[in-house]
């Protein structure tokens, strides 16, 4: 499940071969191979020291690989420094000259190679209404607009020059949950009427699942699994990816002869999906959606007894948190299936063999 | 001292200039604010009362120091600026002051740019080391170097004075430079880089007048230090001499009504400075502002 197995018609726009970099004993990045479509969204997921800066600012030209290669529309560009290559940065703390106006912002790219101030205008005046900043704000000093619009100045400087490449790092991490979520969504659309290559680093799953068309889960310098968002959602590489993508119920398990599964925590047997051949143990995830509270009459491939121990509310949705043996178990409904029972009182939860998934460590 | 902002009685960010930090001013009762008005005044006036009085004998016709003051004239700086003598001294000044500007900006830049940006070994205790002579008394430190000198076989001169004064300064000056270095986003330089610019335009563009609030108050502080600086001067500069040390000598022995001009040529030698200092933040924050 690394790189594409399928050879695509047209050539990767960004081939990563065994790219590697060390800082000293540590291999921040330990030879990653990837190819990165012509105009898709990729995006870059692990949690912080897991080197995937690193390797972003080496495909930016900012830092230089120890080993590996890396190649741009099949030519090798290790050697070449950011500003000559044709991507750009969105750098995480938007990076913004502090003391120029809007206008001289967005056109930075282009006063550098030369471009007369008349051109540079009316490029400047094209991107501002592609990204719906009002064009009085072209004077308007960088330090006297609001957070979103800064944001929107970062990309329509980084689209001055028409890059082929955008790169993104974590630039929405600093912003509050709203702005964020719109933020998220404008970037979508950004590539969608852009047609341009996107590589966007976070530590969000969430956020990655919500833009990109395939995402890599990146750990300890590696790039662990590859896939668009719905492969990493429904078949998780292992117990990482898997935690990754937020509160999940992760049980431990061992699989009897029969084929049940054994976990430590619950006493019963369980049922769910086969061990891979030759594996004695695993982990069960099992997602807080898939479980659900059973009434009387009612029935599922595992029916556990437990303690409603609390309930919060998640706007459409409920989540609450089920003591069953020594285990907190996370159950999440839509608002409209809430449970019954008050906190305290005795409920009974169950799911589907068919909704866990065994995966290994 | 009480005006500005009046009518809540507690404001939040009511300087304008301060721009977006927030300040908390709290609006004086009447007697605390006449209290407040006194005592300004009172500081005010101890504080420029002296060289008011250097002023007022640099206009007085007689030979020597007398009170009430009688007859008024401008002879003294004419000979001022007509006699060679005092014309050198000015040279002398300027001289040393411009070059231990111009040196001390740079190391300041370069110094807090390595402070701010890197974290090596022995950083802390440099920083300790590189402040300690701000400590030492002038004369001391004066003494120190004209020893050192001189073991070194090096003839005292002007040239030598701008050591010693660089001793004094560079640290003051890095330190007010570094204030703009903690404030300022070095990722803008990247971001310049990634965009295209060279080493030099990142620098132009973006280094340089990200940090010229930072650099044009260290270049103030740096030539107003080293004009009116007395005990390094004092103990470095051999056979040349600065104004401030001439009218020690003068005082001492041969005073003359010149004395009280050239001090005041002092002041206002350092007003001008400070007065061209101010006049180009003003004009940098409004070409910022009103960028067409």
């Amino acid at each position: 499940m690394t790189a594409d197995q399928t050879e695509d018609a047209a050539p990767p726009i960004l081939r990563l071969a065994g790219v590697t970099k060390t800082f000293g004993p540590i291999r921040a990045v330990d030879a990653v191979d990837l190819d990165i479509r012509d105009g898709e969204f990729f995006t870059i997921v692990g949690p912080s020291g897991s080197g995937k800066t690193t390797l972003l600012r080496m495909l930016a030209g900012l830092e230089k690989p120890s080993a590996g290669d890396i190649l741009l529309r099949g030519e090798r560009v290790n050697e070449v420094p950011a500003n000559r290559r044709p991507t750009a940065m969105v750098f995480q703390s938007l990076a913004l000259f502090q003391h120029k106006t809007v206008g001289q912002n967005i056109e930075f790219a282009l006063k550098m190679r030369g471009i007369a101030q008349a051109t540079r205008r009316a490029r400047a005046h094209d991107l501002m209404t592609m990204l719906r900043l009002p064009h009085d704000y072209y004077s308007r000093p960088v330090t006297r607009i609001s957070g979103g619009e800064r944001q929107r100045v970062a990309l329509a400087r980084a689209l001055a020059s028409d890059p082929a490449i955008l790169f993104f790092d974590e630039p929405l991490s600093a912003i509050d949950y709203r702005l964020r979520k719109q933020l998220e969504v404008e970037l979508k659309d950004l590539h969608r009427e852009t047609g341009k290559t996107f590589v966007y680093i976070t530590h969000s799953l969430e956020e990655a699942m919500v833009m990109s068309d395939r995402i890599g889960i990146m750990r300890q310098g590696r790039l662990i699994q590859i896939g668009t968002p719905d492969e990493i959602y429904t078949r998780p590489l292992n117990k990482f990816v898997s935690e990754f993508m937020g509160e999940v119920n992760v049980l431990e398990v061992e699989q009897g002869g029969d084929g049940a599964l054994h976990a430590r925590e619950v006493a019963r047997a369980l049922k769910g999906p086969k061990l891979p051949d030759g594996a004695t143990r695993g982990h069960l995830v099992i997602r807080p959606e898939a479980l659900r509270f059973l009434g009387s009459g009612e029935t599922a491939d595992n029916v556990l007894e437990g303690e409603l121990y609390n309930e919060y509310a998640l706007g459409s949705r409920v989540q609450y948190h089920v003591k069953i043996g020594a285990r907190m178990f996370v159950v999440e409904r839509l608002r409209e299936q809430r449970a019954a029972a008050a906190p305290g009182t005795t409920v009974t939860v169950g799911w589907n063999a068919a909704d866990s998934i065994i995966v290994p460590d | 001292m009480g005006g500005g902002c009046r009518e809540p009685a507690v404001r939040v960010g009511c300087d304008g200039a301060s721009g977006g930090e927030l300040v908390m001013v709290v609006v004086a009762k009447p007697l605390t604010r006449r209290l407040i008005i006194a005592w300004t005044a009172c500081v005010v006036a101890f504080l420029y009362i002296p060289i008011v009085c250097v002023f007022l004998v640099s206009f007085h016709k007689a030979r020597y120091f007398s009170f009430p003051f009688s007859d008024f004239t401008l002879d003294w700086y004419g000979k001022a600026f007509s006699s060679l003598q005092t014309q050198e001294l000015m040279l002398v000044s300027l001289k040393v002051a411009g070059v231990v500007t111009a040196i001390s900006v740079v190391l300041a830049l370069f110094g807090a740019l390595a402070f701010a940006r890197f974290n090596w070994r022995g950083r802390k205790l440099f920083q300790r080391l590189l402040l300690l002579p701000i400590f030492f008394p002038q004369a001391v430190l004066g003494l120190a170097l004209l020893i050192w000198l001189t073991f070194l076989g090096v003839l005292p001169s002007w040239q030598s004075a701008v050591f010693a004064h660089l001793v004094w300064i560079a640290p003051i000056v890095t330190l007010v430079v570094s204030i703009q270095v903690y404030g300022y986003d070095a990722a803008q330089e990247e971001a310049a880089f990634d965009l295209g610019a060279t080493r030099l335009q990142v620098l132009r563009e973006v280094t340089l007048p990200a940090l010229a609030p930072g650099l044009v108050s260290g270049a103030l502080f740096a030539f107003l230090l080293s004009w009116g600086n007395f005990p390094l001067s004092f103990f470095t500069t051999g056979a040349d001499s600065t104004v401030p040390e001439w009218l020690y000598t003068r005082m001492v022995a041969g005073y003359t009504p010149l004395v009280p001009t050239m001090g005041a040529l002092i002041v206002i030698g350092a007003t001008i400075m400070l007065v061209l200092g101010y006049a180009l933040i003003v004009l940098r924050r409004r070409r910022a502002n009103s960028h067409g």
